[in-house]
């Protein structure tokens, strides 16, 4: 909404607010922010009016002239200029030296090809004042000289920029903002008054067919009217708003609106069929075309204005394009009505008719003000365009409206925390148009037309705080009147997932991953690198890339570890190692629809995943660092697990995967996550190298993902600790055995069957080297494994060691065929 | 004999210093006291000398077994010390060599602005609560009296998974579940990310939020205000001071907008200060008196309930701490940004 100061002091007294700084600093204070405060005459400092004396050729180049140029005072300049369209004797618009024109450019004595230039001749396009522009300004003969330009072109307003909430439809004219500020200063602000028209003589007769949706027309026909384009000061004052002058009878109807606030319109009234016009709800499938050139096909639902024989605009939001005001038009038939804020917006939002009339109409107008508004339209547009009403008519349903709203004066101060008397409170109400019933303890006050958003005493309560000024509000504490919920109770369960989604993320970085976040949506062509689809789709998303929401979080790391590489310059390998915690979406069998009012048919399923790539550490000599391989990825997850106390969780190889493997991964390099009774929950391990080609991934890439949900139930809760364990005191005895293991034999099943067989003395049972040499043979690898036996509450014996030793040797070689080493 | 013994004596304390390692040292040592050294072989010829002689004599090579004795103690020692010190020479490091160090992870800005938000305002009493980011059109709006066809929708742009189902706009959302699954006293916080339709250098399609919620028996709008002075003087420091100014949101009356004072310009602002453009002041969030309306939608009819509502950006937050220029940076995943938090 733009505000002309000039024009707004025609309505307010503006002299003791400070100046439009002053004036912007409390309409903001009062909740009607300024976002900005452009003077008109920004950039027209040093540029006057002139007169060309002569125009000679340029001594050094052909297309330019050298025009010696005078503002009346003093001796002529000098200037080079590049337009062809100006002779000696024109008046023009000379920018002098200093000057810093609206196009940004700045005046600065300069050689031109050899003559030094004193200024610029300007163009319509260098002031701003056109898009665009052949040739220099000529200005009109009668053109004083030496007079500034901006004050010539009545470019001398200052025009405020007001962002205004929508709950404030009050404040979207001139009059509205100036009754704000007369509330503020202690005045009242004044209206353009115009003399109600009569009633009766009107030839066109009005029907209100959409009941309460519609309750409220009022109509006038004006004959001898003449079209014709508008008076200079009508031009400037819709352009200083934001809108363009069409003709002296349209504008008349905007001017009403950017004054008053209520959106009128005009009909040429000999394009009204059968001498009647009304509104009504409009067919489905109906067409109407509109002023603006486009046509729209109805929905059935919006609000359409219709005459004898068809319908002639959206009502509210756009006039008819079979309707209109014309050139030549000399009856025209003025309308003033009442539509359903709900029904012109829907309109608007159904056809994109983003309508400064369907603005104000959804945010509600003024529903005592339709005759005023009326009586100024007929008004002006008899000003502007001449002829005289001939008759004037109205319907209305009587509604009821503005209920009071009953409040204690003494609970201002106690709801808001600050000093409010009861005579302050009462003088800010009744400043604002509000009527007080007291009597008793309660007031019943009842608040003016225009304010359709004071309903409740809450709403009272913020006018009496924004006029006092919310500074005036003490800072208190308040009081905890109940114990703080204990994590472990049942309505803690998200504040106790909070809590050990924060522990993961802490226990991951402290293992020199860092935490990367990316959107929940990417597009679905990337999504198809992977071999995955989403099934919940944004339905109108930003772009492509916006449009899938994912299915899992590996796609969007990876994107991370290739952006990376992208973004890498120099030799070094490039250390990567980032992780996120964050939900994956998926809809349920009936697809993603509302049902109830809580539920949605998505499913959000949390994961955890992490990428790997590059030196194991962040610094050092180069032949001490290596790469990081799977075993550092196993470390990640081991560690992750252990810090979060999680129980249950199986690896197993991708290899022995009993559901179908996972194409991401490398088969031969790449772990099952298992828990309960062989789900498999995640997936750790290297990208697979076809993929890995496919994406064009610089390094072997190791990724984790998980399911947080699943991990979550599976480790320590957020309020639980380990408990203490204690230690044997009593010296174990070791045992370290070489192993020739012939076949594929895992370290893992290595150690379970020494343990089982060792049972219960043998503890610990692990492998610690690990070769394979051409002596040893094909496929037979030497295993170095060190069993610990001990008692928890006693020494053991050499001789109980050896015993249990010959059984586990035993059992490797029944159950593994594994021998000892010769 | 005694002449002999003395020198014998003069000659070892020469050799004795003379020696330049621990082994020639030794050998000295043997040369002399050993069972074939030296001085054995001076005792040997004691039998020949007679017995007034022979307590002169044995003193006098006792003497001289000590005197070799101690000067070899101290010759081994410096011998010994001048080893270490030449052995600790050759074992000397290049400390100055890159160290062989783990990589540090690091927490995402907005994770950590969100920790700090969450650790500052459970001190005064807030519990976390979270819910789904896809949500029904119910809890995001009408729940939140924003009603359909009402202008205030078009404050958020929306995206749409289907009928009645959408990308929560704020996590107000969680308001109402909150509200429904448990009975007042209610003092929340809902962190979480939210997701609008708009993308530039500071608007992202998906950030984050912590909307905060107190619904009790009295509660004032000061309170409102002791609350968010306490959280802005936490993150920006202690002189940081806020400032409501009277705004509009649905959910809330009376409304406001929050600035908190530039903790750069303290108090005077300076023209060309970066952080708050001169102004002195940064909007950090939206606040207000929770609508009674919502209060009845939870169900909620105790007479005299009452409660504040804010929200802020936890991005914007995280911006201003860590001076971060462009909004996108926080979602590329770049590690050149994330290892610097």
């Amino acid at each position: 909404m733009r505000i002309s100061w000039k024009w707004l002091s025609e309505m307010v007294d503006l002299s003791g607010v400070g100046g439009p700084q002053g004036l912007a600093e409390l309409l903001t204070r009062r909740g009607l922010e300024v976002e900005a405060i452009e003077r008109q005459d920004a950039g027209f400092d040093r540029v006057v009016t002139a007169q060309i004396l002569e125009r000679n050729r340029h001594p050094q180049a052909d297309r330019l002239s050298l025009c010696l140029v005078t503002t009346g005072q003093g001796d002529p300049q000098e200037i080079v200029c590049g337009a062809q369209n100006m002779k000696a004797g024109d008046k023009v618009a000379l920018a002098q030296i200093g000057a810093h024109l609206p196009n940004d450019v700045k005046i600065e004595r300069s050689k031109i090809r050899g003559v030094t230039s004193n200024g610029m001749l300007c163009s319509e396009e260098e002031l701003k004042l056109k898009e665009k522009a052949e040739g220099i300004m000529i200005l009109p003969p009668e053109t004083p000289l030496g007079r500034p330009l901006a004050e010539l072109l009545g470019r001398d307003d200052t025009i405020l920029t007001l962002k205004l909430t929508a709950n404030r439809g009050d404040c979207l004219s001139h009059y509205g903002i100036a009754r704000e500020v007369a509330a503020a200063l202690g005045q009242s602000a004044k209206r353009p008054e115009a003399p109600l028209l009569q009633e009766g003589g009107c030839p066109i007769t009005i029907e209100l067919q959409a009941g309460q949706a519609a309750p409220q027309f009022f109509g006038a026909y004006l004959d001898g009217v003449k079209v014709g384009p508008s008076p200079a000061w009508l031009v400037r004052r819709l352009e200083a708003s934001g809108s363009r002058s069409i003709n002296n009878v349209v504008d008349a109807s905007n001017l009403v609106m950017l004054e008053l606030g209520h959106p009128v319109h005009i009909y040429d009234a000999d394009r009204i069929e059968g001498a009647r016009i009304g509104v009504r709800v409009g067919r489905e499938g109906e067409e109407l075309p509109l002023l603006d050139g486009t046509q729209v096909r109805l929905a059935g639902t919006e609000l359409v204005i219709f005459d004898g024989k068809r319908s002639v605009g959206l009502a509210g939001v756009m006039g008819g394009g079979n309707s209109e005001v014309q050139e030549g038009t000399t009856r025209v038939f003025l309308e003033c009505a009442e539509f359903d804020p709900k029904l012109v917006r829907r309109a608007s939002s159904r056809h994109q008719k983003k309508t400064d009339a369907a603005h104000r109409f959804e945010r509600g107008i003024d529903p005592q003000a339709l005759p005023q508004v009326l009586a100024r339209l007929a008004q002006l547009v008899q000003k502007l365009a001449g002829g005289r009403v001939v008759g004037s008519v109205s319907a209305r349903l009587d509604l009821p409206r503005s209920r009071a709203i009953t409040v204690a004066p003494g609970w201002f101060g106690d709801f808001l925390g600050m000093e409010v008397t009861e005579a302050r409170a009462a003088a800010i109400l009744e400043g604002l148009g509000c009527r007080i019933e007291k009597g008793g303890a309660q007031w019943k006050v009842t608040a003016p037309s225009y304010r359709r958003d004071l309903s409740i005493p809450e709403d009272l309560a913020e006018e009496v705080a924004r006029t006092i000024g919310y500074d005036a509000i003490h800072e208190t504490v308040p009081v905890l009147t109940s114990a703080p919920r204990a994590l472990s109770a049942p309505e803690s369960a998200t504040a106790a997932s909070f809590r050990l989604l924060l522990r993961a993320k802490e226990l991951l970085a402290g293992l020199g991953l860092c935490e990367a976040l990316n959107y929940s949506f990417t597009s679905r062509a990337w999504l198809s690198k992977f071999g995955m689809s989403s099934s919940a789709l944004v339905v109108n998303p930003l772009s492509e890339e916006h449009e899938a929401m994912i299915p899992s979080l590996l796609p969007g790391l990876v994107r991370n570890a290739l952006d990376n590489w992208n973004r890498h310059f120099g030799s070094e390998a490039l250390p990567i190692r980032l992780f996120e915690i964050r939900p994956t979406f998926r809809a349920a069998e009936g697809g993603l629809k509302a049902q109830g009012e809580m539920e949605t048919g998505a499913k959000e399923l949390w994961r955890l995943a992490a990428v790997l790539s590059g030196p194991r550490f962040a610094g050092g000599l180069r032949n001490e660092l290596g790469e990081v391989d799977f075993y550092d990825l196993k470390s990640v997850v081991e560690r992750l697990f252990e810090g979060l106390g999680t129980r249950g969780m199986r690896f197993q190889p991708l290899t022995a995967s009993r559901s179908g493997g996972n194409p991401l991964f490398h088969p031969g390099q790449s772990v099952e996550i298992l828990a309960g009774k062989g789900d498999v929950v995640g997936h750790f391990g290297l990208l697979h190298p076809g993929k890995a080609r496919d994406l064009k991934a610089r390094a072997p890439l190791w990724m984790i993902e998980v399911d947080w949900e699943v991990l979550q139930k599976l480790s320590r809760t957020a309020w639980e600790v380990p408990a203490f364990r204690a230690w044997s005191e009593f010296p174990p005895i070791e045992r370290d055995f070489a192993l020739i293991v012939k076949g594929e034999v895992s370290a893992d099943r290595i150690s379970q069957v020494a343990l089982k067989a060792g049972k219960p003395l043998a503890k610990v049972a692990k492998i610690f080297d690990v070769y394979r040499s051409s002596q040893l043979g094909e496929g037979v690898t030497s295993v170095a494994v060190r069993v610990i036996f001990y008692e928890e509450n006693r020494s053991l014996q050499e001789s109980e060691a050896e015993t249990v030793s010959a059984q586990i040797l035993n059992a490797w070689k029944k159950e593994l065929g594994i021998e000892l080493r010769s | 004999m005694i002449a002999k013994l003395d020198a014998i004596g003069e000659q070892v304390l020469k050799e004795i210093s003379a020696a330049a390692s621990l082994e020639a040292l030794e050998q000295v040592r043997v040369s002399v006291l050993g069972k074939k050294g030296a001085l054995s072989e001076v005792l040997k010829g004691l039998g020949s000398v007679g017995p007034e002689e022979r307590p002169r004599i044995g003193a006098a090579a006792n003497e001289w077994k000590r005197k070799i004795e101690d000067a070899l103690e101290v010759r081994k020692g410096a011998l010994e010390a001048a080893a270490l010190d030449a052995r600790l020479q050759s074992e000397r490091l290049d400390v100055s060599l890159p160290s062989r160090l783990p990589h540090r992870g690091t927490l995402h800005p907005v994770t950590q602005a969100t920790r700090r938000i969450v650790e500052i305002l459970a001190r005064l009493g807030f519990d976390v609560m979270t819910g789904p980011e896809i949500e029904t059109e119910f809890l995001n709006f009408d729940a939140v009296n924003i009603p359909a066809d009402h202008p205030a929708r078009d404050m958020q742009d929306t995206f749409f998974m289907g009928p009645g189902v959408l990308l929560r706009t704020h996590t107000s959302s969680v308001q109402m579940r909150a509200m429904r699954s448990q009975s007042w006293p209610v003092r929340i916080l809902c962190p979480g990310a939210v997701y609008r339709c708009d993308s530039d250098a500071t608007h992202s399609p998906m950030f984050h939020q912590v909307e905060g919620l107190w619904v009790d028996r009295g509660v004032k709008m000061s309170d409102l205000k002791g609350v968010l002075s306490c959280l802005a003087r936490e993150l920006f420091g202690a002189e940081a001071k806020i400032r409501l100014r009277p705004s509009y949101f649905p959910f809330v009356e009376p409304g406001a907008e929050v600035d908190v004072s530039c903790f750069q310009c303290k108090g005077a602002p300076k023209a060309g200060c970066r952080i708050c453009k001169g102004t002195g002041w940064l909007e950090i969030l939206g606040a207000g008196m929770v609508h009674p309306r919502l209060l009845e939608m939870a169900g909620f009819r105790e007479p005299g309930l009452t409660g504040f509502a804010f929200g802020m950006g936890v991005e914007r937050i995280a911006m201003l701490l860590h001076e971060i220029p462009d909004l996108r940076l926080m979602f590329q995943g770049d590690v050149r940004f994330l290892k610097q938090f």
